[in-house]
């Protein structure tokens, strides 16, 4: 996780000058990987949706093939391509499914600081926020709305990669892509979540 | 000033306004460039702006219709020459506002763009165009769905025209379609109808209280009534009627002909339905609008027990015509000849609430129509209508139009014969509509059974039987031509005349010269007509004849033979054969209930057609008219104890002639006709064949006169200059009489009642 | 005399031409811009109509119940904002119009003023060099008309463009580049040829 943390420009900026510590500084940081993750999500997305498009084309031209002439033995080098493809498609699948794992880890983190401040000062929490307004739950919360956004979309991506390489209707297959690219289960408001939380902690001037 | 010539516009100038004239013409009428000019044309005027031609030529000018009288946009420009004079220059001020309507493509357009889009574009596509009051403005140009805008008026008032800047203010008053905009147009100069004033107001008054006063119908809590049906044989103008009335009304028309909604393929009739009603939805939107089911009877037939694709047809309109509520503010007008052949579900209120029966045009309605149709016509003062209404019996409004484009065809052909160049005066006259009405028939009559060409027979041509011929002419020629005459007496005309008498004694040449005198329709059948290898066929055949006869009233309807024809029912070995059918269904035709509804004629004189007896005080040629609705049978036997005593009693065949063999004096009278264009010679003594000739018919005479006319040739090897008298008598030891005594003496003995 | 109305009707119509051929230029390059937009909204209304051809309950999209909608929140979106983009090309090309019109309503009025000092005969003069005044202000008011048709056909066809008709968004790709029209086109660039001599002649 440091590891991949080196390229953030938000939050390494942040963490070398700001004074905070705790509870506040863990917050501070789970924002600043939420940003991370989600930046690289979207490239992810970007990635494979150009490889789900090769999947669509190859099947397509596949299929065509086959209605020009039954007896051609030429589709093995499609059927290479195709094989090709869908094992690249595998691998950004898998990288999607890194991300959100990390992303669970976050939310188990966010949990985490949630019980700790309930151990230490009892059910109703502390009484002075710990950055501007947000009590931690609010914390907690959004960071479930993204990570509950972010698994139903990796189940989603997982599912058409599944029938992408079977189906022929062209129909499906568009249905397939528009999904692929316009992630129905990440709604406009989650960018809006995010963008609350980076304010809330600091990240953004207010 | 010389005139210049019109030509059409330079593509490249197509939405410029631009009118290209020489750079003369422009200084002499003090134009500069780009200054707006009025051009006057036959029809209406165009408003332009001058512009010198490229080559500078001059005696030309072709001009953008950019803003032109509304009749000058949809009728291209003619070559024509225009005076100078016909070129104004106006003065054409910045204005102030200006309210138009916009006229687009589609109702598709009209429904789903924002008033504020089309004001918005609009007020774009209108900048720096010169206008004029009342003109129509062309936006084809731009090739987008707004294709032209009206000028209803321009502010300041004072102003008849200007030019449109982006401060004027532009009003949109209405939106229409290019279709509704154009049939408003055409509505202007409609054809005038002939003698259907009754029918027409009926229509009117139904199309116009639901269309224009919805409120009213509603709050006495009545529905409107959506569907009208009219009935009438073809050729009475059911189509012509319906354009009238819906141009008169200001509605607009979605036509459908039956078969060209009817498609190949399943499922595309319905759809083609669908999209009808769609398209007089849209229609209605903008205003009244009729849809108007041409030929209904093709469309919907009734339906069968088997899977024909007309019952989906026939589902499919009955579930739109249900489907209509309120708000669809459109009238259906169903207009058939064979209402019978209707599916009964469309015949009921809530489909087709009304049916409006136009039957043939009755003496009056054809006399109106007449004189639409020779309105336009240089006719000869000699032309005179009613008598040739008088002659057209049975003629419905197209064979009329037809007979006048005879007559006049002939006038033109006499014309061209006699005066090679054609330019002089040419004028119908009656003899043109007389050769005319030989060769146009009523299509009434154009299929049916027992339609005769017939050739005239004079009372003349017929020799003797003279007391016979006054009978007749009592019971035939009398009622038809003096109606009055026998209402004032109270006195009921016969419905049917039996001529029996022995054959060969010109009871069929009798009857023709009957019909040529009164001037009617004549039908006869024969049993070849009539009698079918299907069950039922042979009646049906004769109900229709009925009915043709009916419609062409006044008719004689001959029925010759008719003891082959109709049988009696009183002859046992045939029981229910055809024969007794027939007779039955000819019982029933002569003095049956009443007349079929769709066989209605001339609206409102059927209530009066019972009690016209008393109603001398009427003008002579409607009395003509109501008398004459009946058929008369005319029927000839020469065995008239096989016929069935229930057609013999009055009321039925209530005349019976007897037609006997020729007395000496009618024989030499029969004989004088016979060898009236015979060179006989001199020795003939006619008077002495009369008396030898005992017993011998018409016929049998004229064959007497054949036969020795033959010998004659025979004799004297086609050199023969006359008849002599000894032929006569040796062909008359070659035949013999065709009639016995005993024959005549049963006749005597057994009048037939 | 009418030397100096006519010179400085000359420098007018210069400007003008420069004027045209300036925004000759930003015309066709706001045009090549909008053409991806345009092809992208054909693309969503494609992507549209694929969804609503596809019964999701009978595909292994099923275990999505909400999918559907969302999708098609997500494309609305989508098309809203291509839409956006579009419009704000419209501007520009508005503006470009707008720059066109004024230009050549400003030669008119200098015409319309001068109308007594410039007479036929010198406004239809034509010179080796220099084409008539007349041809200049048809040919200045024939591409002030081009650019106001091709401006309005534009303008008509995404404003009658709607989310629930998709043959119209389908096809609206096709359409916009079908109002191109490359010898409307030719003309500008042929006249603003025929005048670089007199451009030049200053």
């Amino acid at each position: 996780m440091e590891g991949e943390s080196g390229d953030m420009t938000l939050s390494s900026s942040n963490r070398k000058c700001s004074g905070v510590t705790g509870s506040a500084r863990k917050i501070k940081d789970n924002a600043a990987d939420w940003h991370n993750l989600m930046l690289r999500w979207e490239k992810l997305n970007e990635d494979g949706f150009s490889m789900a498009a090769n999947i669509v084309n190859i099947r397509r031209s596949q299929s065509n093939e086959q209605l020009v002439d039954e007896s051609s033995s030429a589709p093995t080098d499609g059927a290479a391509a195709l094989q090709d493809e869908c094992c690249k498609l595998q691998e950004i699948i898998h990288k999607m499914a890194a991300v959100v794992t990390k992303m669970r880890r976050l939310m188990t983190s966010q949990r985490g600081l949630q019980d700790l401040e309930e151990f230490q000062f009892g059910p109703e929490g502390r009484k002075s926020p710990l950055f501007h307004n947000w009590t931690t739950k609010q914390f907690e919360s959004s960071s479930r709305v993204l990570l509950d956004a972010f698994s139903l979309e990796l189940k989603l991506k997982q599912t058409i990669l599944q029938e992408l390489a079977h189906t022929s209707t062209s129909n499906i297959c568009m249905v397939y892509l528009s999904c692929w690219l316009h992630q129905p289960f990440i709604p406009p408001q989650l960018s809006l979540t995010l963008e609350a939380l980076l304010l809330e902690t600091g990240h953004r001037p207010l | 000033m010389t005139s210049v010539r019109l030509m059409s516009a330079d593509p490249s100038d197509r939405g410029s306004q631009r009118c290209r004239l020489g750079p003369g013409l422009m200084s002499v009428l003090g134009l500069s460039v780009g200054s707006p000019l009025l051009v006057s044309l036959p029809g209406g005027s165009c408003l332009c702006t001058a512009w010198p031609r490229p080559d500078l030529a001059e005696g030309f000018l072709q001009m953008d219709l950019k803003c032109s009288s509304p009749s000058l946009i949809f009728n291209s420009c003619k070559l024509l020459n225009l005076d100078p004079s016909q070129l104004t220059p106006v003065p054409c001020l910045k204005l102030k506002g200006i309210k138009i309507n916009v006229v687009v493509q589609s109702a598709d357009f009209k429904k789903h763009t924002a008033p504020r889009i089309v004001h918005e574009l609009v007020k774009d596509m209108l900048k720096g165009v010169f206008v004029h009051e009342k003109h129509v403005i062309n936006l084809e140009d731009f090739d987008t769905e707004i294709k032209y805008v009206v000028v209803k008026n321009v502010s300041p008032d004072s102003a008849v025209s200007g030019l449109i800047t982006s401060k004027t203010g532009v009003e949109i008053v209405g939106v229409q379609t290019v279709q509704h905009y154009k049939s408003l147009l055409q509505d202007q100069h409609a054809v005038p109808l002939g003698g259907l004033e009754e029918v027409n107001a009926l229509l009117r008054e139904m199309l116009e209280l639901p269309l224009f006063y919805p409120g009213t119908l509603s709050s006495l809590g009545v529905s409107c009534p959506r569907g009208v049906l009219l009935v009438g044989p073809p050729g009475v103008g059911k189509t012509l009627l319906v354009r009238r009335v819906v141009g008169e009304v200001g509605a607009s028309l979605v036509v459908a002909r039956g078969p060209e909604v009817v498609g190949p393929r399943p499922g595309e009739s319905e759809e083609m339905l669908r999209a009808l009603f769609e398209r007089a939805r849209a229609a209605a939107e903008e205003g009244p609008c009729v849809l108007f089911l041409d030929e209904l009877d093709s469309l919907c037939p009734r339906r069968t027990s088997s899977a024909a694709p007309e019952n989906r047809l026939v589902a499919q309109l009955l579930t739109l015509m249900d489907g209509m509520n309120k708000s669809n503010r459109f009238l259906i007008i169903g207009s058939t000849n064979r209402p019978d052949s209707l599916d009964p579900a469309l015949r009921r209120p809530g489909r087709f609430d009304r049916e409006v029966v136009i039957g043939a045009p009755t003496l009056q309605q054809r006399k109106a129509i007449l004189s639409v149709l020779c309105a336009r016509m240089p006719t000869c003062p000699s032309v005179d209508m009613t008598e040739l209404a008088q002659r057209t019996n049975g003629y419905v409004g197209a064979d009329l139009s037809a007979l006048c484009r005879e007559a006049a065809m002939h006038a033109i052909r006499e014309d061209s014969k006699c005066c090679l160049q054609g330019s002089g005066e040419q004028v119908v006259g009656m003899k043109h509509f007389q050769e005319a009405l030989k060769s146009v028939s009523p299509s009434c009559l154009r299929s049916s059974l027992g339609r005769t060409d017939l050739s005239p027979v004079s009372w003349e041509q017929i020799g003797g039987l003279d007391e016979v011929k006054l009978k007749l002419r009592q019971s035939i020629e009398w009622p038809m031509r003096y109606p009055e005459a026998f209402a004032h007496l109270g006195l009921r005309r016969p419905r049917g005349v039996l001529l029996y008498g022995p054959p060969g004694c010109a009871k069929t040449t009798l009857v023709r010269a009957a019909a040529t005198s009164s001037h009617c329709v004549f039908l006869s059948v024969s049993g070849a007509d009539l009698y079918s290898s299907y069950v039922g066929d042979s009646e049906k055949a004769l109900a229709q004849l009925f009915r043709q006869a009916r419609a062409c009233a006044p008719c004689i309807l001959f029925l010759d033979e008719i003891d082959s024809l109709i049988g009696s029912r009183s002859d046992s070995r045939t029981p229910n054969s055809v024969q007794t059918r027939l007779l039955s269904v000819l019982l029933n035709e002569m003095d049956g209930i009443g007349l079929k509804m769709v066989e209605r004629r001339g609206t409102a004189r059927i209530l009066q057609a019972e009690g016209a007896e008393e109603n001398h005080t009427q003008e002579q040629l409607d009395c003509q008219d109501v008398c004459n609705k009946d058929v008369m049978i005319v029927a000839a036997t020469n065995r008239p104890d096989c016929l069935d005593s229930a057609l013999l009693r009055p009321g039925r065949l209530d005349h019976i002639i007897y037609v006997p063999p020729p007395d000496q004096q009618a024989r030499l009278a029969i004989l004088q006709v016979c060898t009236k264009s015979m060179p006989v010679g001199a020795d003939v003594c006619l008077e002495e064949l009369a008396a030898k000739t005992e017993l011998y018919s018409g016929a049998d005479l004229e064959n007497l006169c054949k036969e020795a006319a033959l010998l004659a040739l025979q004799e004297e090897n086609m050199e023969a200059s006359v008849i002599k008298y000894t032929y006569f008598l040796q062909s008359l030891s070659k035949t013999s009489p065709s009639i016995t005594a005993q024959q005549i003496r049963t006749f005597y003995q057994t009048p037939p009642r | 005399m009418s030397k100096p109305a006519l010179t400085s009707l000359h420098q007018a119509l210069r400007k003008s031409f420069q004027c045209v051929e300036n925004n000759q230029k930003l015309w066709k390059s706001v045009l090549a811009e909008c053409t991806p937009l345009l092809s992208s909204l054909g693309n969503l209304a494609e992507q549209s109509r694929a969804l609503s051809n596809v019964q999701i309950s009978n595909t292994p999209l099923r275990l999505f119940p909400d999918l559907e909608g969302r999708l098609r929140f997500k494309l609305l979106q989508a098309t809203d904002t291509v839409l956006g983009k579009l419009n704000d090309k419209m501007t520009s090309l508005q503006s470009v119009r707008d720059a066109i019109s004024n230009q050549v309503c400003a030669v008119f009025q200098l015409y319309e003023q001068n109308t007594d000092s410039l007479g036929l005969p010198v406004v239809t003069e034509r010179s080796a060099t220099a084409p008539s005044v007349t041809d200049m202000l048809e040919w200045l008011q024939d591409a002030e008309r081009h650019y106001r048709h091709q401006f309005l056909r534009r303008k008509t066809l995404l404003q009658t463009l709607r989310a629930d008709n998709l043959s119209l968004l389908e096809s609206a790709p096709e359409r916009w580049k079908s109002l191109e029209s490359p010898t409307a086109d030719d003309n500008i660039t042929d006249t603003l040829c025929k005048v670089s001599f007199f451009m030049e002649s200053e």
